[in-house]
Protein backbone atom coordinates (compact mmCIF):
# COMPACT_ATOMS: atom_id res chain seq x y z
CA UNK A 1 0.00 0.00 0.00
CA UNK A 2 1.03 3.28 -0.53
CA UNK A 3 1.99 5.08 2.61
CA UNK A 4 0.03 8.35 2.83
CA UNK A 5 -0.54 10.33 6.14
CA UNK A 6 -4.08 10.81 5.23
CA UNK A 7 -7.14 8.12 5.53
CA UNK A 8 -9.55 10.51 3.63
CA UNK A 9 -9.23 13.56 1.40
CA UNK A 10 -12.39 15.49 0.31
CA UNK A 11 -11.63 18.29 -2.12
CA UNK A 12 -14.76 20.19 -3.53
CA UNK A 13 -16.75 17.30 -3.29
CA UNK A 14 -20.47 17.97 -4.40
CA UNK A 15 -23.44 15.08 -4.59
CA UNK A 16 -26.49 16.16 -6.45
CA UNK A 17 -29.71 14.18 -6.30
CA UNK A 18 -32.54 14.25 -8.30
CA UNK A 19 -35.86 14.36 -6.53
CA UNK A 20 -37.59 11.38 -6.85
CA UNK A 21 -41.19 11.82 -7.16
CA UNK A 22 -39.93 13.51 -10.46
CA UNK A 23 -38.63 10.74 -12.06
CA UNK A 24 -40.32 8.25 -14.10
CA UNK A 25 -40.61 5.08 -12.77
CA UNK A 26 -42.46 3.24 -15.07
CA UNK A 27 -42.65 3.45 -18.93
CA UNK A 28 -46.15 4.25 -18.96
CA UNK A 29 -44.69 7.30 -16.53
CA UNK A 30 -42.07 7.64 -19.24
CA UNK A 31 -44.56 8.29 -22.22
CA UNK A 32 -46.71 10.10 -20.18
CA UNK A 33 -43.91 12.87 -19.98
CA UNK A 34 -42.45 12.40 -23.36
CA UNK A 35 -46.08 13.41 -24.82
CA UNK A 36 -46.22 16.75 -22.37
CA UNK A 37 -43.55 17.31 -23.71
CA UNK A 38 -42.05 18.40 -19.89
CA UNK A 39 -39.83 16.50 -18.21
CA UNK A 40 -39.53 18.25 -15.08
CA UNK A 41 -37.17 17.34 -12.63
CA UNK A 42 -35.65 19.19 -9.67
CA UNK A 43 -31.69 18.60 -8.99
CA UNK A 44 -30.68 19.23 -5.29
CA UNK A 45 -27.46 19.09 -4.17
CA UNK A 46 -27.42 17.17 -0.45
CA UNK A 47 -23.55 18.42 -0.50
CA UNK A 48 -22.35 21.51 -1.37
CA UNK A 49 -18.19 21.86 -1.76
CA UNK A 50 -17.30 19.75 0.59
CA UNK A 51 -13.14 19.54 1.29
CA UNK A 52 -11.76 18.18 4.48
CA UNK A 53 -8.68 16.03 4.83
CA UNK A 54 -8.49 13.28 8.01
CA UNK A 55 -5.07 12.37 8.81
CA UNK A 56 -4.91 8.47 9.94
CA UNK A 57 -5.48 7.64 13.42
CA UNK A 58 -8.07 10.43 13.70
CA UNK A 59 -11.21 9.86 15.36
CA UNK A 60 -13.51 12.22 13.85
CA UNK A 61 -17.22 12.90 14.43
CA UNK A 62 -19.98 14.59 11.73
CA UNK A 63 -22.35 16.52 13.31
CA UNK A 64 -25.50 18.55 12.61
CA UNK A 65 -28.97 18.80 12.56
CA UNK A 66 -31.22 15.86 10.21
CA UNK A 67 -30.95 15.78 6.59
CA UNK A 68 -28.14 18.10 6.72
CA UNK A 69 -26.00 15.73 4.74
CA UNK A 70 -23.65 13.39 7.49
CA UNK A 71 -25.11 10.11 6.13
CA UNK A 72 -24.83 11.31 2.32
CA UNK A 73 -20.85 12.30 3.60
CA UNK A 74 -20.58 9.30 4.91
CA UNK A 75 -21.87 6.89 2.19
CA UNK A 76 -19.55 9.31 -0.38
CA UNK A 77 -16.36 7.87 1.90
CA UNK A 78 -17.85 4.30 2.06
CA UNK A 79 -18.30 4.11 -1.99
CA UNK A 80 -21.83 4.28 -2.31
CA UNK A 81 -22.37 6.92 -3.90
CA UNK A 82 -19.99 8.06 -6.47
CA UNK A 83 -19.87 12.03 -5.91
CA UNK A 84 -21.48 14.64 -8.64
CA UNK A 85 -18.42 16.49 -8.82
CA UNK A 86 -14.67 16.81 -7.17
CA UNK A 87 -12.11 14.07 -5.74
CA UNK A 88 -12.70 11.89 -3.04
CA UNK A 89 -9.73 9.98 -1.73
CA UNK A 90 -9.67 7.01 0.31
CA UNK A 91 -6.65 5.29 1.80
CA UNK A 92 -7.13 1.82 3.37
CA UNK A 93 -9.88 -0.76 3.89
CA UNK A 94 -13.30 0.22 4.99
CA UNK A 95 -16.07 -1.30 6.75
CA UNK A 96 -19.04 0.61 7.42
CA UNK A 97 -21.31 0.12 9.76
CA UNK A 98 -24.19 2.10 8.69
CA UNK A 99 -27.28 0.25 9.20
CA UNK A 100 -26.07 -3.13 10.58
CA UNK A 101 -26.98 -6.26 9.42
CA UNK A 102 -27.13 -4.96 5.73
CA UNK A 103 -26.86 -8.04 3.81
CA UNK A 104 -28.17 -10.27 6.74
CA UNK A 105 -30.93 -12.87 5.08
CA UNK A 106 -32.74 -14.02 7.62
CA UNK A 107 -33.29 -17.64 6.35
CA UNK A 108 -30.07 -18.47 6.89
CA UNK A 109 -27.86 -19.64 10.34
CA UNK A 110 -25.72 -17.12 12.26
CA UNK A 111 -22.73 -19.04 11.27
CA UNK A 112 -24.16 -18.45 7.43
CA UNK A 113 -24.47 -15.01 7.82
CA UNK A 114 -21.31 -14.36 8.81
CA UNK A 115 -19.36 -16.14 6.05
CA UNK A 116 -22.01 -14.15 3.37
CA UNK A 117 -21.43 -10.67 5.44
CA UNK A 118 -17.63 -11.40 5.93
CA UNK A 119 -17.45 -11.92 1.96
CA UNK A 120 -19.76 -8.64 1.47
CA UNK A 121 -17.51 -6.45 3.61
CA UNK A 122 -14.71 -7.85 1.41
CA UNK A 123 -12.63 -10.32 3.70
CA UNK A 124 -11.70 -13.88 2.52
CA UNK A 125 -13.23 -16.83 3.12
CA UNK A 126 -10.20 -18.09 5.30
CA UNK A 127 -10.19 -14.41 6.85
CA UNK A 128 -14.17 -15.35 7.65
CA UNK A 129 -12.98 -18.47 9.13
CA UNK A 130 -10.29 -17.21 11.00
CA UNK A 131 -12.25 -14.80 12.68
CA UNK A 132 -15.36 -16.73 13.48
CA UNK A 133 -15.07 -18.21 16.90
CA UNK A 134 -14.35 -14.22 17.90
CA UNK A 135 -17.19 -13.10 16.35
CA UNK A 136 -19.27 -15.66 18.08
CA UNK A 137 -18.07 -15.09 20.86
CA UNK A 138 -18.19 -11.04 20.25
CA UNK A 139 -21.68 -11.38 19.76
CA UNK A 140 -22.47 -13.48 23.28
CA UNK A 141 -24.94 -15.73 21.28
CA UNK A 142 -23.86 -18.85 21.90
CA UNK A 143 -26.10 -22.22 20.50
CA UNK A 144 -28.23 -19.30 18.57
CA UNK A 145 -25.74 -18.93 16.23
CA UNK A 146 -26.72 -22.56 14.06
CA UNK A 147 -30.43 -21.14 14.15
CA UNK A 148 -31.93 -19.27 11.12
CA UNK A 149 -31.25 -15.22 11.93
CA UNK A 150 -35.10 -14.64 12.12
CA UNK A 151 -35.63 -16.43 15.58
CA UNK A 152 -33.27 -14.30 16.91
CA UNK A 153 -34.50 -11.09 19.18
CA UNK A 154 -33.67 -7.69 18.17
CA UNK A 155 -30.59 -7.00 20.25
CA UNK A 156 -29.19 -10.50 19.23
CA UNK A 157 -29.24 -9.59 15.96
CA UNK A 158 -27.46 -6.18 16.60
CA UNK A 159 -24.60 -7.79 18.20
CA UNK A 160 -24.04 -10.46 15.71
CA UNK A 161 -24.36 -7.40 12.81
CA UNK A 162 -21.79 -5.06 15.11
CA UNK A 163 -19.63 -7.99 15.78
CA UNK A 164 -18.87 -8.92 11.87
CA UNK A 165 -18.43 -5.27 11.08
CA UNK A 166 -15.56 -4.71 14.16
CA UNK A 167 -14.15 -8.12 13.96
CA UNK A 168 -13.14 -7.28 9.56
CA UNK A 169 -10.60 -5.06 11.32
CA UNK A 170 -10.60 -2.51 8.75
CA UNK A 171 -7.99 0.47 8.70
CA UNK A 172 -11.21 2.97 8.35
CA UNK A 173 -14.54 2.39 10.70
CA UNK A 174 -17.51 4.58 9.92
CA UNK A 175 -20.25 4.37 12.81
CA UNK A 176 -23.72 6.09 11.88
CA UNK A 177 -25.88 6.12 15.31
CA UNK A 178 -25.28 2.51 15.86
CA UNK A 179 -24.08 3.03 19.50
CA UNK A 180 -27.42 2.50 20.88
CA UNK A 181 -26.57 -1.52 19.88
CA UNK A 182 -27.55 -3.85 22.93
CA UNK A 183 -28.07 -3.10 26.74
CA UNK A 184 -25.89 -1.61 28.84
CA UNK A 185 -23.41 -4.16 29.04
CA UNK A 186 -22.43 -4.78 25.41
CA UNK A 187 -22.48 -1.55 24.66
CA UNK A 188 -19.47 -0.69 27.10
CA UNK A 189 -18.22 -3.72 25.45
CA UNK A 190 -18.85 -1.70 21.95
CA UNK A 191 -16.87 1.40 23.73
CA UNK A 192 -13.91 -0.77 24.78
CA UNK A 193 -13.83 -2.54 21.45
CA UNK A 194 -14.03 1.13 19.37
CA UNK A 195 -10.84 2.79 21.97
CA UNK A 196 -8.73 -0.11 21.53
CA UNK A 197 -9.89 0.69 17.78
CA UNK A 198 -8.14 3.72 18.35
CA UNK A 199 -5.60 2.84 20.20
CA UNK A 200 -4.05 0.96 17.02
CA UNK A 201 -4.19 4.11 15.56
CA UNK A 202 -6.74 3.55 12.90
CA UNK A 203 -9.14 5.84 11.96
CA UNK A 204 -12.96 5.93 12.67
CA UNK A 205 -15.32 8.39 11.65
CA UNK A 206 -18.17 8.72 13.84
CA UNK A 207 -21.66 10.09 13.52
CA UNK A 208 -24.20 10.73 16.67
CA UNK A 209 -26.89 13.01 18.14
CA UNK A 210 -25.59 12.25 21.51
CA UNK A 211 -22.91 15.09 21.96
CA UNK A 212 -21.32 13.21 25.19
CA UNK A 213 -20.15 10.49 23.36
CA UNK A 214 -18.60 12.84 20.75
CA UNK A 215 -16.99 14.65 23.11
CA UNK A 216 -15.91 11.50 24.52
CA UNK A 217 -14.25 9.25 21.70
CA UNK A 218 -13.42 12.16 19.21
CA UNK A 219 -10.33 14.62 18.47
CA UNK A 220 -12.35 16.90 16.02
CA UNK A 221 -15.53 17.26 15.30
CA UNK A 222 -17.13 18.68 11.83
CA UNK A 223 -20.13 20.36 11.45
CA UNK A 224 -22.44 20.30 8.18
CA UNK A 225 -25.63 22.65 7.73
CA UNK A 226 -27.28 22.05 4.85
CA UNK A 227 -24.82 19.88 2.75
CA UNK A 228 -22.12 22.27 3.43
CA UNK A 229 -19.38 22.46 6.28
CA UNK A 230 -19.88 25.16 8.68
CA UNK A 231 -17.28 24.21 11.38
CA UNK A 232 -14.20 21.84 11.52
CA UNK A 233 -12.38 22.13 14.98
CA UNK A 234 -12.07 21.28 18.57
CA UNK A 235 -15.06 19.14 19.78
CA UNK A 236 -15.79 21.96 22.50
CA UNK A 237 -16.01 24.76 19.90
CA UNK A 238 -18.14 22.97 17.43
CA UNK A 239 -20.35 21.65 19.70
CA UNK A 240 -21.17 25.50 20.94
CA UNK A 241 -21.39 26.27 17.47
CA UNK A 242 -23.71 23.41 17.08
CA UNK A 243 -26.05 24.45 20.25
CA UNK A 244 -26.05 27.98 18.78
CA UNK A 245 -27.45 26.53 15.54
CA UNK A 246 -30.14 24.78 17.47
CA UNK A 247 -31.22 27.44 19.81
CA UNK A 248 -31.60 29.42 16.72
CA UNK A 249 -33.43 27.31 15.32
CA UNK A 250 -36.32 27.16 18.21
CA UNK A 251 -35.87 30.77 18.45
CA UNK A 252 -36.83 31.69 14.79
CA UNK A 253 -38.79 28.96 13.22
CA UNK A 254 -38.70 28.36 9.82
CA UNK A 255 -41.64 30.87 7.98
CA UNK A 256 -42.62 30.18 4.43
CA UNK B 1 -14.48 -6.70 -21.06
CA UNK B 2 -11.43 -7.72 -19.31
CA UNK B 3 -12.91 -6.21 -15.77
CA UNK B 4 -15.74 -8.77 -16.09
CA UNK B 5 -12.97 -11.62 -15.99
CA UNK B 6 -11.05 -9.57 -13.43
CA UNK B 7 -14.01 -8.78 -11.14
CA UNK B 8 -15.39 -12.31 -11.47
CA UNK B 9 -12.32 -14.02 -10.27
CA UNK B 10 -11.55 -11.06 -7.51
CA UNK B 11 -14.85 -11.97 -5.78
CA UNK B 12 -15.56 -15.75 -6.63
CA UNK B 13 -15.98 -16.70 -3.02
CA UNK B 14 -18.50 -14.24 -2.80
CA UNK B 15 -20.59 -15.15 -5.87
CA UNK B 16 -20.47 -18.62 -4.76
CA UNK B 17 -22.07 -17.85 -1.33
CA UNK B 18 -24.66 -15.80 -2.84
CA UNK B 19 -24.94 -18.62 -4.96
CA UNK B 20 -25.43 -20.95 -2.80
CA UNK B 21 -27.50 -18.84 -0.41
CA UNK B 22 -29.98 -18.29 -3.04
CA UNK B 23 -29.91 -22.30 -3.93
CA UNK B 24 -30.49 -22.60 -0.05
CA UNK B 25 -33.61 -20.13 0.60
CA UNK B 26 -35.17 -21.31 -2.62
CA UNK B 27 -35.42 -24.66 -0.92
CA UNK B 28 -35.60 -24.04 2.42
CA UNK B 29 -38.62 -25.39 4.83
CA UNK B 30 -39.76 -27.32 1.71
CA UNK B 31 -39.90 -30.81 2.60
CA UNK B 32 -38.07 -32.45 -0.66
CA UNK B 33 -35.47 -29.55 0.00
CA UNK B 34 -33.36 -30.06 -3.21
CA UNK B 35 -34.83 -32.66 -5.15
CA UNK B 36 -37.48 -30.29 -6.26
CA UNK B 37 -34.35 -29.40 -8.29
CA UNK B 38 -34.83 -32.80 -9.83
CA UNK B 39 -38.43 -33.03 -9.58
CA UNK B 40 -39.19 -29.68 -11.29
CA UNK B 41 -37.83 -30.55 -15.30
CA UNK B 42 -39.47 -34.13 -14.03
CA UNK B 43 -43.29 -33.32 -13.73
CA UNK B 44 -43.17 -30.32 -16.27
CA UNK B 45 -41.64 -33.13 -18.79
CA UNK B 46 -44.36 -35.35 -17.93
CA UNK B 47 -47.11 -33.07 -18.46
CA UNK B 48 -45.35 -31.66 -22.02
CA UNK B 49 -44.87 -35.63 -22.95
CA UNK B 50 -48.64 -35.92 -22.18
CA UNK B 51 -49.98 -32.95 -24.49
CA UNK B 52 -47.43 -32.83 -26.93
CA UNK B 53 -46.70 -36.71 -27.08
CA UNK B 54 -49.86 -38.02 -26.83
CA UNK B 55 -52.79 -35.47 -27.49
CA UNK B 56 -51.06 -33.39 -29.90
CA UNK B 57 -49.45 -36.47 -31.48
CA UNK B 58 -46.08 -34.94 -32.15
CA UNK B 59 -44.22 -38.37 -33.63
CA UNK B 60 -40.98 -38.89 -32.42
CA UNK B 61 -39.51 -41.82 -30.60
CA UNK B 62 -38.72 -41.25 -27.40
CA UNK B 63 -40.67 -38.18 -27.62
CA UNK B 64 -39.81 -37.01 -23.47
CA UNK B 65 -35.83 -37.60 -24.27
CA UNK B 66 -36.60 -35.23 -27.64
CA UNK B 67 -38.32 -32.47 -25.09
CA UNK B 68 -36.34 -32.97 -22.53
CA UNK B 69 -32.87 -32.44 -23.87
CA UNK B 70 -33.57 -29.04 -25.05
CA UNK B 71 -36.21 -28.15 -22.12
CA UNK B 72 -33.82 -28.44 -19.40
CA UNK B 73 -31.10 -25.78 -21.24
CA UNK B 74 -34.48 -24.09 -21.81
CA UNK B 75 -35.64 -23.81 -18.45
CA UNK B 76 -32.27 -22.99 -17.39
CA UNK B 77 -31.92 -19.72 -19.15
CA UNK B 78 -35.89 -18.44 -18.54
CA UNK B 79 -35.51 -19.39 -14.87
CA UNK B 80 -32.04 -17.20 -15.05
CA UNK B 81 -33.65 -14.56 -16.71
CA UNK B 82 -36.47 -14.33 -13.86
CA UNK B 83 -33.73 -14.61 -11.13
CA UNK B 84 -31.14 -11.91 -12.09
CA UNK B 85 -33.70 -9.20 -13.65
CA UNK B 86 -34.41 -8.59 -9.99
CA UNK B 87 -31.10 -9.02 -8.89
CA UNK B 88 -30.06 -5.56 -8.42
CA UNK B 89 -33.55 -4.27 -7.58
CA UNK B 90 -33.42 -7.02 -5.06
CA UNK B 91 -30.73 -6.21 -3.14
CA UNK B 92 -31.40 -2.66 -3.79
CA UNK B 93 -30.46 -1.84 0.42
CA UNK B 94 -27.48 -3.43 0.40
CA UNK B 95 -25.96 -1.67 -2.26
CA UNK B 96 -27.39 1.76 -0.88
CA UNK B 97 -25.38 0.53 2.46
CA UNK B 98 -21.92 -1.25 1.36
CA UNK B 99 -20.20 -0.75 -1.45
CA UNK B 100 -20.07 -4.23 -3.34
CA UNK B 101 -19.09 -4.95 -7.02
CA UNK B 102 -22.81 -4.80 -8.46
CA UNK B 103 -21.92 -7.24 -11.22
CA UNK B 104 -21.53 -10.28 -8.37
CA UNK B 105 -25.59 -10.40 -8.03
CA UNK B 106 -26.88 -11.29 -11.87
CA UNK B 107 -23.34 -13.38 -11.74
CA UNK B 108 -24.24 -15.49 -8.76
CA UNK B 109 -28.00 -15.60 -9.69
CA UNK B 110 -26.29 -17.15 -13.28
CA UNK B 111 -24.57 -19.68 -11.25
CA UNK B 112 -26.87 -20.50 -9.13
CA UNK B 113 -29.19 -21.47 -12.15
CA UNK B 114 -26.14 -23.45 -13.33
CA UNK B 115 -26.14 -25.92 -10.28
CA UNK B 116 -29.68 -26.25 -10.57
CA UNK B 117 -29.49 -26.97 -14.24
CA UNK B 118 -26.49 -29.68 -13.42
CA UNK B 119 -28.68 -31.28 -11.12
CA UNK B 120 -31.68 -31.25 -13.45
CA UNK B 121 -29.66 -33.56 -15.92
CA UNK B 122 -29.92 -36.30 -13.59
CA UNK B 123 -33.93 -37.30 -14.62
CA UNK B 124 -32.44 -37.27 -17.79
CA UNK B 125 -30.05 -39.59 -17.26
CA UNK B 126 -32.28 -41.89 -15.52
CA UNK B 127 -35.00 -41.23 -18.04
CA UNK B 128 -32.15 -42.56 -20.60
CA UNK B 129 -31.05 -45.48 -18.58
CA UNK B 130 -34.91 -46.49 -17.91
CA UNK B 131 -36.11 -46.41 -21.69
CA UNK B 132 -32.86 -48.24 -23.05
CA UNK B 133 -32.06 -44.54 -25.32
CA UNK B 134 -28.98 -45.72 -27.22
CA UNK B 135 -26.00 -44.03 -26.03
CA UNK B 136 -24.10 -41.38 -28.40
CA UNK B 137 -20.47 -40.52 -28.18
CA UNK B 138 -21.68 -37.30 -29.33
CA UNK B 139 -22.39 -36.28 -25.46
CA UNK B 140 -19.02 -35.85 -24.88
CA UNK B 141 -19.57 -32.86 -27.32
CA UNK B 142 -22.11 -30.96 -24.86
CA UNK B 143 -19.92 -28.93 -23.04
CA UNK B 144 -19.65 -26.40 -25.94
CA UNK B 145 -23.34 -25.78 -26.35
CA UNK B 146 -23.03 -25.28 -22.75
CA UNK B 147 -20.47 -22.47 -23.21
CA UNK B 148 -23.13 -20.56 -25.40
CA UNK B 149 -25.96 -21.10 -23.25
CA UNK B 150 -23.66 -20.13 -20.75
CA UNK B 151 -22.85 -16.85 -22.01
CA UNK B 152 -25.64 -16.13 -24.15
CA UNK B 153 -27.65 -16.11 -20.51
CA UNK B 154 -25.14 -14.69 -18.52
CA UNK B 155 -25.14 -11.57 -21.10
CA UNK B 156 -28.87 -11.42 -21.06
CA UNK B 157 -28.69 -11.16 -17.12
CA UNK B 158 -26.68 -8.26 -17.20
CA UNK B 159 -28.96 -6.41 -19.83
CA UNK B 160 -32.52 -7.24 -18.25
CA UNK B 161 -30.78 -6.95 -14.23
CA UNK B 162 -29.33 -2.98 -15.27
CA UNK B 163 -32.38 -2.28 -17.73
CA UNK B 164 -34.46 -3.07 -14.74
CA UNK B 165 -33.31 -0.37 -12.04
CA UNK B 166 -34.79 2.28 -14.18
CA UNK B 167 -38.11 0.60 -15.83
CA UNK B 168 -40.04 -1.77 -13.50
CA UNK B 169 -41.86 -3.28 -16.55
CA UNK B 170 -39.17 -5.30 -17.10
CA UNK B 171 -39.64 -7.81 -14.46
CA UNK B 172 -43.03 -7.84 -15.87
CA UNK B 173 -42.72 -7.86 -19.48
CA UNK B 174 -39.63 -10.21 -19.35
CA UNK B 175 -42.63 -12.62 -18.26
CA UNK B 176 -44.65 -12.53 -21.59
CA UNK B 177 -41.14 -12.71 -23.41
CA UNK B 178 -40.56 -15.81 -21.93
CA UNK B 179 -42.76 -17.48 -22.85
CA UNK B 180 -43.74 -15.90 -26.58
CA UNK B 181 -40.23 -17.15 -27.04
CA UNK B 182 -40.56 -20.47 -25.64
CA UNK B 183 -43.07 -21.02 -27.96
CA UNK B 184 -41.12 -19.70 -31.06
CA UNK B 185 -38.04 -21.85 -30.24
CA UNK B 186 -37.75 -25.09 -31.11
CA UNK B 187 -38.01 -26.57 -28.00
CA UNK B 188 -41.38 -28.85 -28.19
CA UNK B 189 -40.87 -29.28 -31.78
CA UNK B 190 -38.06 -29.55 -33.99
CA UNK B 191 -36.81 -27.08 -36.40
CA UNK B 192 -38.27 -28.73 -39.92
CA UNK B 193 -41.44 -28.34 -38.16
CA UNK B 194 -41.45 -24.77 -39.00
CA UNK B 195 -43.33 -23.62 -42.24
CA UNK B 196 -40.78 -22.67 -45.01
CA UNK B 197 -42.55 -19.90 -45.56
CA UNK B 198 -40.90 -18.67 -42.31
CA UNK B 199 -37.83 -20.51 -42.08
CA UNK B 200 -35.62 -16.86 -42.19
CA UNK B 201 -37.51 -15.41 -39.87
CA UNK B 202 -36.95 -18.56 -37.11
CA UNK B 203 -33.07 -18.66 -37.65
CA UNK B 204 -33.11 -14.48 -36.50
CA UNK B 205 -33.82 -16.51 -33.52
CA UNK B 206 -30.60 -16.87 -31.26
CA UNK B 207 -32.05 -19.17 -29.11
CA UNK B 208 -31.80 -21.92 -32.15
CA UNK B 209 -28.30 -21.61 -32.24
CA UNK B 210 -28.08 -21.75 -28.66
CA UNK B 211 -30.04 -24.71 -28.03
CA UNK B 212 -29.51 -26.59 -31.51
CA UNK B 213 -26.24 -28.95 -30.52
CA UNK B 214 -28.25 -30.04 -27.21
CA UNK B 215 -31.08 -31.53 -29.19
CA UNK B 216 -28.39 -33.24 -32.19
CA UNK B 217 -25.72 -33.97 -29.37
CA UNK B 218 -28.26 -35.62 -27.18
CA UNK B 219 -30.88 -36.95 -29.09
CA UNK B 220 -30.00 -37.61 -32.55
CA UNK B 221 -26.30 -38.54 -31.65
CA UNK B 222 -24.81 -36.16 -34.34
CA UNK B 223 -22.52 -33.11 -34.17
CA UNK B 224 -24.05 -29.80 -35.32
CA UNK B 225 -22.75 -28.19 -38.31
CA UNK B 226 -19.51 -26.19 -38.25
CA UNK B 227 -21.18 -22.86 -39.11
CA UNK B 228 -24.34 -23.56 -36.11
CA UNK B 229 -21.52 -23.93 -33.83
CA UNK B 230 -20.35 -20.99 -34.55
CA UNK B 231 -23.56 -19.01 -34.45
CA UNK B 232 -23.84 -20.94 -31.33
CA UNK B 233 -20.33 -19.31 -29.71
CA UNK B 234 -21.22 -16.30 -31.62
CA UNK B 235 -24.53 -15.58 -30.16
CA UNK B 236 -22.67 -16.05 -26.55
CA UNK B 237 -19.97 -13.90 -26.57
CA UNK B 238 -22.29 -11.25 -28.39
CA UNK B 239 -24.72 -11.42 -26.01
CA UNK B 240 -21.98 -10.80 -22.91
CA UNK B 241 -20.26 -8.11 -24.59
CA UNK B 242 -23.62 -5.99 -25.10
CA UNK B 243 -24.86 -7.34 -21.73
CA UNK B 244 -21.70 -6.38 -19.82
CA UNK B 245 -21.56 -3.26 -21.85
CA UNK B 246 -24.54 -2.25 -20.67
CA UNK B 247 -24.66 -3.14 -17.06
CA UNK B 248 -20.81 -1.08 -16.92
CA UNK B 249 -22.01 1.97 -18.48
CA UNK B 250 -24.86 2.37 -15.56
CA UNK B 251 -23.79 0.44 -12.46
CA UNK B 252 -22.66 3.72 -10.54
CA UNK B 253 -25.92 4.90 -10.94
CA UNK B 254 -28.35 2.11 -9.46
CA UNK B 255 -28.09 2.96 -6.25
CA UNK B 256 -29.85 6.68 -7.15
CA UNK B 257 -33.35 4.32 -8.35
CA UNK B 258 -33.24 0.95 -6.69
Amino acid sequence: MVDNQYSIEFDDVVQQFRRITERPDTLREVFAKIRRRRINYQDFEAVKHVSFRISKGEVVGLIGRNGSGKSTILKIIAGVYTPTSGSVQVHGTIAPLIELGAGFHHELTGRENILLNGLLLGLTKREVGEREAQIIAFAELGDFIDSPIKQYSSGMYMRLAFSVAIEVDPDILIIDEILGVGDAGFQQKCFDRIQRFRDAGKTIILVSHAMDNMRKFCSRLILVHNGALLEDGAPDYVIDRYEELIGQRARMPVRK
Amino acid sequence: MGALFRDTYRYRELIWALALKELRVRYKRSVLGFLWALLNPALLMLVLTLVFGTIMRFSAPHYSIFLLSVLLPWTFFSQSLAYSVESIVGNGELLKKVRVARLVFPIAAVVSNIINFLLSTIPLALLILVTRFPFHWTWLYLPIPMMGLFLFTLGAAFFFAAVNVYYRDVSHIIQVLLSAWFYFSPVIYSVDFMPAKYQWLFHLNPMLYVLNGFRLGIYYGQLPSLQSTAMCLLCGVLSVVIGFTVFRRYENSFVYYV
